[in-house]
């Protein structure tokens, strides 16, 4: 036996280096950065969502100006030919089929695609008692495009305006009376200037959209390499070297600081593509100065921050504990389902927040911390949440974050180390209970 | 300082089944300190429990003169866990590197010591390398490299052998004597005893959570051979028939017989009933007739000892539930 020491009271080396948490999170983040799907991810992610909002725009929108065939059986034998005629200027075709034109021939049409759809305008259309109209019926393939109908709509109530008056006044002026004056909404609370309420509208979806894609994708990666970590046996010697808390702790701050990153980028991506928003578009050969988006304030800014960071934290948490839970890929699918429908569920309320953002189902969705991350900053950019409501909103995500950071970390501790079963939830108490 | 580690009365349950069960033992500075029993005996177990990965129930643990297993000694600890993984997609050498500054050492010198341990292990072609694209091998070698990266003084490996070629065992084996050459403690754990039989200066055997025996190899190897063991070589069959009928059939000398370890050159080995001196065994062959080849005291195998001790029945009992236990 050589080199038998000298006894002595032993003098715990002083730790020199970083905290092991922050050594933790650093390479989490340094794995992450410096892949090629990061850097393609972060640079194209932008463009891939703006065509995710153009695209479909344009798609309708063409769908509806671009010539619709159509039939119309016209019972009243007044309505068919000046409709005819303005349906020709905006380039639609209508064809006046005879009245007595089975129903069955117009539906073989619409099926063998000779035309997209037919009118149905009963006689009883120009009555004068509202209650005897009837109604004119559109039955066709495109019968759910809003464009078409809307437009068919107003060229159907026109059309019946103009045979109503024609007697009464010169067809020139008519024409020009019965032509609807312009609309457009703006969106205010009564406190804040009205901006553009689609413009609006479109912020504070992006913002939601954001969100929702930054946490769900983030949370799910932390998901993701704890239970890499634990297949492929990492963990065993990560364990030995630093606390499970730290661990936990270091993965969720790197990953998070990942999606810091791209936000960031992101966000820079947006000031310059707004800075220079003609610059671009004439580019692509468009001169427009149309749309215009509403300033993003700094409070907006700062809101969703911190909706993102506690947010994150909030589902990170959450799902680090279901990796530590499960010993494969396959089963995190299947043990994340719960977790994920509370991330879903929020999705599905966005038009409770758009559509009365001061209305108490966005007061309560907006509270909850499960779908506030996602909700508030919407809200808030809707100018429906005032700021007592978001600081209190905050707290209370803040607080919950705090509960379901410390449950989480207990789990793990027990889980990162057990492979096999999953726990039932009875095993869950007691983890959390004595872990 | 008087211990590398010292385990007083230390007790593990998972659920209703005993881990390990009022376990204690002491490794002094500088020695190599083997762990051994049978799979599920409680190995692993305590060697997480020394370091920190989980709590004992009951006892107390402490490390290198008194540091309190877990963050106040892991500078000075370095662990081999059973289960070995690394980062695949971390480059080589950034992955040692890691495992140093986890420890507690400054970016700067986990770095340089890392370049360092991959040219001492004749990987210095591959620093910049991803650990996956390292042969299994390789990747044992980077796994000790990051287990020792920070120069601990007290080094615990758990199976270290497990999946190892017989070359690449006899390479560990020497880095583990280098360790105690520059002052270090090794404390590992095995159910290999050839291996154990090889290094160890002290050892511990354990079985089904309980300690069975303890205490220095050389002392335990000199005990045992006191309690009778012979090998016999006959000059041929009819001699050994002889002795079959005659003295080895003498419950008063001979206790048992069975058959010779592998390799060896005797034709059984004679367990002698207590008390009973080799030279009344001899006496009696002569006596008989017997025409004897080889007649010698022999010392037991550490693994002779540990089926002694053990038993058979405690071992494969063991072995059940090693699923379970692990």
């Amino acid at each position: 036996m050589s080199g038998a020491r000298p006894t002595g009271a032993p003098t715990p080396r002083p730790r020199r280096g970083l905290p092991d948490w922050l050594v933790i999170a650093r390479r989490e983040l340094l794995e992450r950065v410096r892949t090629w799907w990061f850097v393609a991810v972060t640079l194209l992610g932008p463009i891939l969502m703006v065509a995710l909002i153009v695209v479909p725009a344009v798609l309708a929108s063409t769908t509806g100006k671009e010539g619709v065939r159509i039939r119309i059986v016209d019972h009243t034998g007044q309505l068919g030919a000046p409709l005819s005629t303005v349906m020709a200027k905006i380039g639609w075709k209508a064809e006046i089929v005879d009245v007595d034109t089975p129903e069955v021939t117009l539906l073989h049409a619409i099926r063998d695609d000779q035309i997209d759809g037919f009118l149905t305008i009963p006689a009883s259309v120009l009555a004068e008692a509202p209650a005897a109209r009837g109604s004119v019926i559109y039955q066709g393939d495109n019968a759910t495009n809003q464009i078409v109908v809307l437009t068919l709509n107003q060229l159907v109530n026109q059309a019946v305006l103009t045979v109503r008056f024609e007697d009464l006044v010169a067809p020139e002026r008519l024409a020009a009376m019965i032509t609807p004056v312009g609309f457009s909404p703006r969106h205010t609370t009564g406190e804040t200037s009205g901006t553009s309420g689609g413009a609006v509208f479109i912020v504070g979806y992006a913002v939601m959209m954001l969100l929702y894609l930054a946490i769900a994708l983030y949370a799910v990666n932390v998901m993701r390499s704890v239970v890499q970590e634990k297949s492929n046996r990492v963990v065993e010697i990560m364990v030995a070297a630093a606390k499970p808390r730290a661990l936990m702790m270091g993965k969720i701050l790197g990953v998070g600081a990942v999606g810091l990153v791209q936000i960031a980028v992101w966000v820079g991506m947006a000031l310059v593509t707004m800075t220079y928003k003609a610059e671009i578009l004439g580019v692509f050969g468009i001169h427009a100065g149309g749309w215009s988006l509403p300033p993003m304030g700094l409070d907006v800014v700062a809101v969703v921050l911190s909706y993102f960071v506690l947010g994150y934290f909030f589902y990170a948490a959450l799902f680090a504990a279901i990796g530590a839970m499960v010993s494969s890929e396959q089963e995190a699918q299947q043990a994340q389902t719960p977790v994920m429908m509370l991330l879903i569920v929020p999705m599905m309320c966005i038009t409770l927040v758009s559509n009365d953002p001061r209305g108490g189902a966005a007061e309560v969705l907006t509270m909850i911390p499960f779908s506030s991350p996602i909700l508030m900053p919407m809200r808030y950019v809707l100018d429906g949440a005032s700021g007592a409501g978001v600081v209190v909103s905050l707290a209370i995500l803040a607080a919950s974050t705090w509960v379901v950071a410390w449950l989480a970390g207990r789990i793990y501790r027990v889980g990162i180390l057990l492979y096999g079963k999953r726990p039932s939830l009875r095993e869950l108490g007691r983890w959390i209970k004595y872990g | 300082m008087d211990y590398a580690v010292r385990v007083t009365g230390i007790t593990k349950r998972f659920g209703n089944h005993k881990a390990v069960a009022d376990l204690s033992f002491e490794v002094p500075p500088g020695v190599i300190y083997g762990v051994l029993g049978p799979n599920g005996a409680g190995k692993s177990t305590t060697l997480r429990m020394v370091n920190d990965i989980i709590a004992p129930d009951e006892g107390e643990i402490r490390l290198l003169g008194g540091l309190h297993a877990g963050r106040e000694a892991a500078a000075h600890v370095g662990f081999l866990p059973e289960e070995r993984g690394l980062y695949p997609k971390m480059r080589v050498a950034e992955m040692i590197a890691f495992m140093g500054e986890l420890r507690g050492m400054p970016a700067r010198d986990a770095a340089r010591a890392a370049a360092g341990w991959l040219e001492r292990l004749g990987l210095g072609e591959w620093t910049r390398n991803k650990v996956q694209d390292l042969s299994k091998g390789m990747q044992q070698k980077v796994q000790f490299a990051a287990t020792m990266i920070h120069e601990p003084e007290l080094v615990i490996l758990d199976e270290p052998w497990s999946g190892l070629d017989p070359i690449n065992a006899d390479v560990l084996r020497e880095v583990v004597r280098d360790q105690t050459r520059s002052g270090r403690t090794v404390l590992f754990s095995t159910h290999l005893m050839e291996q154990a039989e090889q290094i160890c200066d002290q050892i511990c055997i354990i079985a089904r959570g309980k300690k069975v025996l303890d205490g220095k190899l050389a002392d335990i190897k000199r005990a045992a051979a006191e309690e009778g063991l012979v090998a016999l070589g006959f000059v041929d069959d009819a001699a050994r028939a002889r002795a079959e009928a005659g003295p080895l059939a003498d419950a008063a000398i001979v206790a048992g017989t069975r058959p010779p370890r592998p390799g060896d050159t005797a034709d059984l080995e004679v367990e002698l009933a207590g008390g009973a001196d080799p030279g009344r065994l001899l006496a009696a062959l002569v006596e008989a007739g017997v025409a004897v080849r080889r007649f010698e005291r022999v010392t037991p195998t550490l693994h002779q000892i540990f089926v002694d001790r053990v038993g058979v029945e405690n071992a494969t009992m063991a072995a059940r539930d090693a699923g379970e236990a692990a």
